[in-house]
């Protein structure tokens, strides 16, 4: 070891001289050439899909991060052998993937195949898109037996100017609702919540009956956090009927914030947190801390995604083995009516830079490998993972072993989250629940189906929105937070939406519709 | 040394203690909630919040952490490019810091300004990715190392240090014929002790610290630093990812006893480094002796 | 000494030029010494800053620096005209005057503390325990504090509770989030900070507490006219080059702490700039804001170098 490391510090300071001399003396043209490097000089040796037909080809992805550690390369390996190509992949931390794909496209590096992180990256690009850094693969999907399955309204959603430039990772599309503790539900004789004031009211009555029977006032209802879009206020909004980020009013497009169904949400939740049914501190409560509030017993509901029942059923259960949980979706508002926001159906999207692949046979090369992953057989590996080692069959469904959690995490997830398509085009197994709170899950989300609230903008342009969407909302989120909590009434609400129009928020109206008057 | 045994200096002394112990007691507590939390359960953590010594004892965060060679390699590429980091920064700064200490140098006025401009203004991301990529250090463990060679506040601190020096040092021993590089090496180093343990303690724990530039010019996750690893752990377990909406059931996020484990697993070894310092702190103290 | 330095200096341009060169040949050894730096910063940190041009462009990554539209002072424009401009300037400058006021000191203190410790053994045991919460990410700090200050059953509130008091919303009211922000600084930072001050009394010759002693002085005198001298030219280097960093105030510690009650008074440049740029690949108008926070830094450097020099310090060029 010890010489190990000595030859290494060796080499290493040669190499560095080397490099730090080799680099100053290059220097000066370098960085001169480099400014006027837009075209297609990103050429790396490994570009070459295009060889004998038998020779693997070789593909290199980068694609966001999201599990704690690097997977391992064990399903990579079996991948490759079935699709006869050479993966690299690039993980790259999710937290800070924005910061390495700008890098790497302003600098040509970037590999054949990338992966956007949200729709917020997808939007930046799209001007790279339309000037042509990117290949428009719409022509190409026809010639592909899987790829042709992927969903026409999905692909709607992704199409720049009319064209077709990425697949995308298919999500269901509304999942959102209400877990709750259904021992404490049973103690006070409630039913399962059905509309907006059956969930106050168990709400009130978690946070006031005593639910635990300890005879303290240690319980509230609602454990909420900082996010009001993936925790419970959007959620809400659906349930009053509010739109999905915009909605149509008198023929126009108007974002949410100015129906009237946003304000009666705003009160309801202000209601919940003013009489303590919920976490005093909601705007500043991390996902952890939130959770933690279940898992402790402290907040017997629980509003967001349907699928995370699973980990609040297992944490919970360790701290009260009595414990029981249930879970709702279906929840009208005031007027009878039920309705859920969804995302436009895709999770994540992937693009192919022109500068890493040269020629359109490399292109369908590339193309071919997630054709393979529009089979059965490849989409179950990559999302499942190995038939008898990670999961089973049964009932024509994929059940998780479940006390191999850790491993599937290790060997499995990162796959899984990159895979394109949904089971109905890939072909791959529906998961097959046994908790029954999770199978309830399921068919909730069938029945939200029938009830989706769309997002009218989400296959829509504005200049405005892309250049300060994010600060103008925050704007909006202020408001919103503020006025839950009391800090502004509504004509302090109004006063932000005042800012927000005078601030570009005008200008994206117009622009939304008149894109929105076009696209009809 | 005569003893200062006054009424008034005991008390002295007393109040000193007591306010250092508090002050330890209180920057110790986070930790050893941190260290407390990594050994115990889950559901304790989640029941008590806070917690300072568990009731339930487990190893199950460690057993995670440790369960397959991801930690290792991290620890491993950490200390690799720390130690080889710190040594070479120290060498190319302490001769900078040194030759720009020297008063008798022309241009040693512009040169600082120069420097201290670069802490002040940077090109940014882009360019710099370029010039690393172009200097040919993608994918290199030099690519955490060279771009980073010098910190300009630890360049302006040495240079104050060895500024410090009593100025005859450099005449007695030019008269004794030594050039430059032998009053550096054989007089002016050896009575820098203090300040050259101090500065390579600032290297080694930014260089332990990397993160940024691993994710950015490393594309090779065998390669990367152990903070990678520690960050991607807590902020995931942590939920602080922006959306949701790539996100499945079946996969648990980490537990917060693992975020624990994971913290205290990357931190101890770099926090064994100064106690190890620590005596090279004693030598300034030579200094007396040297110039009577 | 320093004194004697900085009177040499002035005569040195009214030298001839025989002189001069003379001088370079005799120091050729200290150029040398010199070089491998000035490469590495000639290389590593000027010529990216061509990069800084892109502020006065409309920079988009597909056309490169020299194919994007240049623009002006358009980004500039739309700082200054920006409604929160003054607010953001205002908050960072309160933000840098805590800095300065309430933890600048404490590190100074803490070491000349430290110093006076005679038990080795406990001097080397405290300092090891104070510079540990440094290696705490803001991410941990944050939400340790969050379990600690919530009022949904966090230990000090309760206590507060307890003692018959209300509650106090430590974590979204606008009076309580620069006190916690510095708190924060200061367990975070101090124990670390003591280092550098502490390598300077290693330094101090032992031999003038005992000279200082026989003149009958106690220990306070003692730590006025020995100690605090001895560090006094590391104390001003810090503080010049804290003064540069007004506008950098740590983003992500500042980010964590920010919301929606909060932010009237937690905004700053760099989290401003995180929103309103960044996020949304505005490269041109992300580096202009940066551009600006530089330029000020600078202003203010230049002034505290000066006022160093004006008062016989060496200031730090």
């Amino acid at each position: 070891m010890g010489n190990k490391k000595k030859w290494f510090i060796l080499l290493c300071v040669m190499a560095l001289t080397l490099s730090v001399f080799a680099g100053c003396a290059s220097n000066g043209n370098n960085s001169a050439s480099n400014d006027g490097n837009t075209g297609n000089t990103g050429s790396d040796a490994n570009a070459g899909g295009n060889e004998a037909s038998n020779d693997p080809v070789q593909i290199e992805i980068m694609l966001p991060m999201k599990e704690k550690e690097v997977p391992s390369d064990r399903l990579e390996l079996l991948i490759e052998e079935m699709t006869n190509t050479e993966l690299t992949f690039q993980w790259v931390p999710d937290g800070n993937y924005e910061e390495k794909l700008n890098a790497a496209f302003a600098t040509n590096s970037l590999p054949q195949v990338v992966y956007m992180k949200n729709q917020n990256t997808f939007t930046q690009y799209k001007e790279a898109m339309r000037d042509g850094q990117f290949w428009e693969i719409g022509p190409y999907l026809q010639e592909f037996e899987g790829l042709s399955k992927l969903k026409d309204s999905i692909l709607e959603n992704t199409k720049v100017d009319g064209k077709i430039y990425t697949l995308y990772l298919g999500r269901p599309l509304a999942r959102q609702g209400i877990i709750y503790r259904k021992d404490w539900a049973d103690n006070l004789g409630l039913k399962e919540p059905k509309n907006v004031d059956d969930v106050y009211e168990m709400l009130r009555a978690f946070t006031e009956d005593d639910p635990d029977g300890n005879n303290q006032n240690d319980t509230i209802g609602l454990a909420d956090r900082e996010d009001l879009v993936y925790g419970a206020f959007k959620t809400v909004t659906s349930w009053f009927n509010a739109p999905n980020n915009w909605g149509e009013k008198d023929g126009q497009l108007l974002p949410e914030f100015m129906f009237d169904e946003y304000f009666e949400a705003m009160d309801w939740m202000k209601q919940v947190h003013s009489n303590g049914y919920m976490n005093k501190e909601f705007p500043v409560t991390s996902k952890e801390d939130q959770r933690n509030l279940f898992y402790n017993g402290t907040a017997g509901m629980y509003v967001g995604s349907l699928q995370d029942v699973n980990v609040l059923y297992s944490e919970t259960k360790k701290n009260f083995p009595d414990m029981e949980l249930d879970v709702a979706a279906i929840i009208e508002g005031p007027n009878g009516d039920f309705g859920m926001w969804t995302i436009p159906g895709y999770g994540n999207l992937i693009m192919f830079p022109k500068s890493a692949i040269e020629t359109e046979e490399e292109l369908r090369d590339i193309l071919g490998f997630f054709d393979k992953q529009m089979t059965a057989e490849l989409a179950n590996l990559m999302y499942w993972g190995i038939e008898g080692e990670h999961y089973e069959v049964v009932d024509g469904g994929a059940k998780e072993y479940l006390d191999k959690a850790d491993l599937i995490a290790r060997e499995v997830k990162g796959y899984k989250d990159s895979l394109i398509g949904e089971p109905e085009t890939n072909g791959r197994y529906d998961g097959y629940h046994e908790l029954e709170p999770r199978v309830k899950v399921e068919q909730l989300i069938l029945e939200m189906d029938q009830h989706l609230i769309l997002d009218p903008t989400a296959s829509l342009d504005s200049a405005t929105y892309a250049e300060s969407g994010i600060r103008l909302q925050e704007l909006i989120n202020d408001a919103t937070f503020r006025y839950i909590l009391g800090d502004i009434d509504r004509d302090g609400f109004q006063q932000a939406v005042d800012n927000w129009r005078s601030q570009g928020g005008d200008k994206m109206i117009e622009e939304f519709n008149a894109a929105w008057q076009a696209s009809k | 040394m005569v003893e200062d045994r006054s009424i008034a200096s005991r008390l002295f002394d007393g109040f000193i203690y007591v306010v250092l112990i508090l002050v330890a007691l209180i920057t110790l507590i986070p930790f050893i909630h941190v260290l407390a939390g990594s050994f115990t359960t889950t559901a304790e953590l989640a029941r008590r919040g806070f917690v300072l010594f568990p009731t339930e004892w487990s190893l199950t965060a460690y057993r995670y952490i440790f369960s397959t060679d991801t930690i290792f390699k991290g620890l491993a590429n950490s200390m690799g490019i720390t130690l080889f980091g710190t040594m070479f920064s120290m060498f190319i700064t302490s001769l900078m810091a040194y030759g720009l200490s020297r008063r008798d140098l022309d241009g040693r006025r512009t040169i600082m300004f120069l420097v201290v401009f670069t802490m002040l203004f940077s090109g940014g991301l882009i360019p710099t990715f370029l010039v690393v990529k172009e200097v040919g250090l993608i994918d290199s463990y030099l690519a955490l190392i060279v771009p980073f060679t010098i910190n300009a506040f630890n360049l302006i601190i040495l240079r104050n240090f060895f500024q410090n020096l009593p100025e005859g040092l450099e005449e007695s021993a030019k008269i004794d014929g030594c050039n430059d590089f032998g009053i550096f090496f054989r007089i002016v180093l050896p009575l820098s002790m203090p300040a050259i343990a101090t500065i390579s303690l600032f290297y080694a724990v930014t260089y332990w610290n990397t993160y940024l530039p691993a994710i950015l010019y490393l594309n090779d996750t065998n390669k990367w630093p152990v903070q990678i690893i520690l960050r991607q752990i807590v902020i995931v377990a942590t939920g602080l990812s922006f959306d949701d909406s790539g996100f499945e059931d079946a996969a648990l996020p980490p537990s917060q006893s693992v975020k624990m484990a994971a913290i205290i697993v990357a931190t101890v070894p770099i926090l064994c480094v100064y106690p190890f310092l620590q005596k090279h702190f004693a030598k300034g103290a030579l200094l007396g002796s040297i110039k009577g | 000494m320093s004194d004697l330095s900085v009177q040499s200096a002035p005569p040195v341009q009214t030298r001839t030029r025989s002189e001069r060169w003379q001088r370079l040949k005799r120091n050729k050894l200290l150029y040398v010494m010199i070089i491998p730096g000035l490469i590495y910063f000639v290389v590593f940190k000027y010529i990216p800053m061509y990069g800084l041009i892109i502020s006065f462009q409309n920079y988009k990554p597909h056309l490169g620096v020299t194919g994007s539209e240049w623009v002006g002072w358009m980004h500039f424009e739309r700082l200054f005209h920006d409604p929160m401009f003054w607010t953001i300037f205002k908050n960072t400058l309160v933000l840098f005057l805590y800095n300065i006021l309430f933890y600048f000191p404490v590190p100074i203190i803490l070491a000349l503390m430290l110093n006076e410790l005679r038990k080795e053994w406990f001097k080397r045991t405290i300092q090891s325990i104070v510079y540990i919460p440094h290696f705490m990410s803001w991410v941990i700090v944050v939400s340790i504090s969050f379990v600690m200050l919530t009022q949904d059953g966090g230990i000090i509130n309760d206590l507060i509770a307890y003692f018959g008091f209300n509650k106090i919303n430590f974590l979204m009211s606008t009076d309580w989030f620069r006190p916690v922000y510095i708190l924060q600084v200061i367990w975070r930072e101090a124990g670390w900070g003591t280092i550098i001050y502490l390598a300077a009394m290693a330094a101090i010759d032992p031999q003038q507490y005992e000279a200082a002693r026989i003149d009958g002085a106690n220990r306070f005198r003692q730590i006025w006219h020995v100690t605090l001298p001895a560090i006094r030219s590391v104390i001003i280097v810090l503080l010049i080059l804290k003064i540069g960093d007004v506008l950098e105030l740590g983003f992500e510690h500042v980010y964590l702490l920010l919301n929606a009650m909060n932010r009237e008074v937690a905004e700053i440049f760099d989290t401003y700039v995180y929103t309103a740029g960044l996020r949304q690949g505005q490269f041109s108008y992300s580096t202009a804001v940066g551009f600006f926070k530089s330029f000020v830094g600078l202003i203010l450097i230049m002034m505290a170098n000066w006022l160093a020099k004006k008062f016989g310090e060496e200031g730090v060029y």
